[in-house]
């Protein structure tokens, strides 16, 4: 079958039909993408947080505008070289397309793999208002020993344990009423090393209706595993569901009391009258003898008591006694503080937050600051005292420079907030460099020197020994951890929109190279039946390609430069 | 846009001295944000450079849709449905600002301005956040 208009015009658009169909395409595409733009540009301006502006590494952004620029040369120069019927340059500049494609999504990968391995947290603390200091860091993986770096394996049972809150059990209730276990029974009896470390505490039974007898679904001392569970699950559904029958049967008779008591026109509000309350008390007595009353939960007891290591996600709240999961498994036995810290390689301190909640509160936040939790630490302490060396040269530096553009009040260079209350990595290693001491000296004289853009690729590089040396190692206990998380879009908004916008943009870029690698690879018989209609189909790909580069133009500044 | 190979061979030209230019602007766009001396308004980004920023990126997009994509010389119906598109897409950022309009948290003053105004708010939420310290 012939497609009409795939090389001519049609009269009355003037265009054939694939022009038609990709620019009505590329309009729903500048609707989707102005939708999030304007997401991304509502959710900063009314922040309720530090805006965590220029936070992304430059040069991997700057050399992905380079190559999408770059290719969007080639794509054009690949359409000349057909519409002047020149196949073998066509294939040149359309590999050299598909090469800067695949380029940009090998950078965008470096890119995302620095921020999936790269944790924050927000600690909380009994300060006058909590202390919400933000450190950033590696939870694992890397370390300094003896001044080489040990690599813990990712899947390494001990790095694995890093991150993790341990309790050793005696004892773990299960509720009967949430019957999604499945997960967590099969990891608990992975840890233990088998079902038979649980033993049942009491026998579970439930009553027969019919004969009024116990019937016991569970024995004293059974094990733990999932079909138990599920028995005793069935045997409490079944219960309750039997119960609810009865309760609204009593109910219905009770209804039909008190209406027939002289109440036929009372509405609800019978319910508050005490003649009510009278009768809803009879038949309480009155449903004893009826209802099953299945218990909720089942207790299994651990002897000896075992270790076990939890995802803090999977943890909803701890004691010192006990903790409970997601499923409302409730966890008996003594919490392991030590187990469960988390150790950090700190590579960014931001009090940013401490600050704006000092304002808020009233307080100053230098004494806000000075109590902070982390500066307890005496390597962090002395990063920050370094850092408040540099900021008291760096205020120096504005004043000047204020006076010397005739700058006053309120139109004087002041620090950012960024640089009053954070200290970034490539600072820390300044400060590291120039060995902590004069900084305030070093910084007048512009001898501190930070890594350089290549050094600090994808950010702060924890496989650097002499970085590392930079990086105070700190032990956060769990119950100062307000909040952690990777660099992903749990950790913020910021994070949430980034990755939304940059992974929509990354699917565009791997749609674009599957089109374009298509006319590349399959476009060679069309080329030699119809070289005019290949090269329509060539202009459509590359316009869609333009739009993934001009997408990309505004992305660069507003993510990687405000 | 060009249809004859002496005009495509021309237009060439034209592209590679796009593409530099849009390296060039590239460049001036990381030099302004990133270089001290080349700061503008306030010490650190604040307006000024946000506005710097978005004229040179839609300086390069119109470069882009101009010469690459052939809007200098293209039928009355691709710049509609351009046009379409602009306008769907500020219909969005027009959406989205409604949210900041919700009655129950900042007072209903959508009636009086549009969206949430952080001058009179019915609630503190934002200005508390907006505190110089």
């Amino acid at each position: 079958m012939e497609i009409p208009f795939v090389v001519n015009a049609r009269k009355d658009t003037g265009l054939n039909n694939s022009k038609v169909g990709i620019w009505l395409f590329l309009a729903s595409e500048v609707t989707l993408f102005g939708g999030l733009f304007s997401g991304y540009l509502f959710l900063r301006i009314y922040a309720d947080y530090p805006w965590p502006e220029r936070t992304l590494p430059i040069l991997p952004g700057l050399l992905n505008t380079f190559i999408l620029i770059g290719s969007s040369v080639t794509v054009v120069f690949a359409w000349a070289a057909l519409k002047m019927r020149q196949w073998r340059k066509f294939q040149v500049y359309m590999s050299i397309t598909l090469i800067c494609a695949l380029l940009f999504m090998v950078l965008k990968g470096f890119e995302y793999d620095a921020k999936f391995n790269h944790q924050a947290v927000r600690i909380l603390d009994d300060g006058p208002v909590n202390d919400f200091a933000i450190i950033e860091g590696h939870t694992h993986y890397a370390k300094l020993d003896h001044g080489e770096i040990h690599h813990a394996d990712k899947n390494d049972e001990g790095a694995f344990k890093q991150n993790r809150i341990a309790i050793k059990a005696s004892e773990l209730t299960f509720a009967l009423t949430r019957p999604v276990h499945d997960s967590y029974v099969t990891d608990l009896i992975e840890q233990a090393g088998g079902e038979d470390k649980f033993k049942l505490a009491a026998s579970y039974a439930v009553k027969d209706p019919e004969s009024g007898d116990e019937v016991v679904i569970l024995e004293e001392g059974a094990p733990l595993n999932t079909d138990n569970l599920d028995l005793a699950e069935e045997g409490f559904i079944g219960g309750k569901s039997h119960d609810a029958k009865i309760r609204t049967a009593f109910l219905k008779s009770d209804w039909d009391t008190v209406r027939e008591s002289g109440n036929q026109d009372a509405g609800w509000k019978v319910v508050v009258t005490d003649e009510w309350k009278e009768i809803q008390r009879e038949s309480a007595e009155k449903m004893k003898g009826h209802l099953i009353g299945a218990a909720g939960s089942v207790t299994y007891t651990i002897d000896p008591p075992l270790l076990f290591h939890f995802d803090p996600d999977a943890v909803v709240n701890h004691s010192d006694e006990q903790l409970r999961l997601r499923d409302d498994t409730t966890i008996r036995g003594v919490f392991d503080v030590e187990g469960s810290s988390l150790p950090m390689a700190v590579d960014g301190i931001d009090l940013r937050f401490t600050a704006q909640r000092a304002v808020e509160e009233g307080i100053d936040p230098a004494v806000m600051i000075a109590g902070s939790w982390i500066l307890e630490d005496p390597d962090v302490k002395k990063v920050w005292d370094a850092h408040q060396e540099w900021l008291r040269a760096h205020i120096e530096y504005l004043d000047k420079k204020s006076k010397d553009k005739g700058r006053e009040g309120e139109d004087a260079y002041v620090p950012t907030e960024s640089e009053r209350y954070r200290v970034n990595w490539d600072q820390m290693v300044s400060y590291q460099r120039a060995g902590y001491t004069d900084i305030y000296q070093k910084a007048k004289n512009g001898e501190l020197k930070k890594p350089n853009w290549i050094e600090g690729f994808t950010g702060p590089n924890h496989n650097n020994v002499e970085f590392l040396k930079a990086f105070p190692e700190i032990v956060v206990p769990r119950d100062k951890i307000g909040f952690e998380s990777s660099f992903t879009p749990k950790w913020n908004t910021y994070y949430a929109i980034y990755f939304t916008i940059t992974g929509l943009h990354g699917l565009h870029v791997i749609g674009g190279m599957i089109v374009l690698g298509y006319y590349l690879f399959f476009g060679r018989k069309m080329y030699e039946s119809n070289p005019e209609w290949l090269a329509n189909r060539v202009e459509i790909g590359g316009l869609f390609w333009h739009f993934v580069d001009l997408v990309w133009i505004f992305l660069f500044p507003i993510l990687y430069l405000m | 846009m060009a249809d004859t190979p002496e005009a495509i061979q021309k237009a060439k030209k034209l592209y590679a001295f796009i593409g530099l230019l849009l390296f060039f602007f590239t460049g001036i766009t990381v030099a302004v944000a990133t270089i001290e001396s080349l700061d503008f308004g306030g010490h650190g980004f604040g307006a000024a450079d946000a506005i710097i920023g978005l004229v040179i990126a839609s300086f390069k997009a119109c470069l882009v849709m101009i010469i690459f994509m052939h809007l200098n010389n293209e039928k009355p119906m691709v710049y509609f449905l351009f046009a379409l598109g602009l306008v769907m897409a500020f219909f969005c950022v027009w959406l989205i600002g409604w949210s900041k309009s919700d009655p129950i948290q900042y007072g209903n003053s959508t009636k009086a301005d549009g969206f949430y105004n952080p001058e009179k708010p019915a609630s503190d939420v934002h200005s508390k956040t907006e505190a110089k310290y």
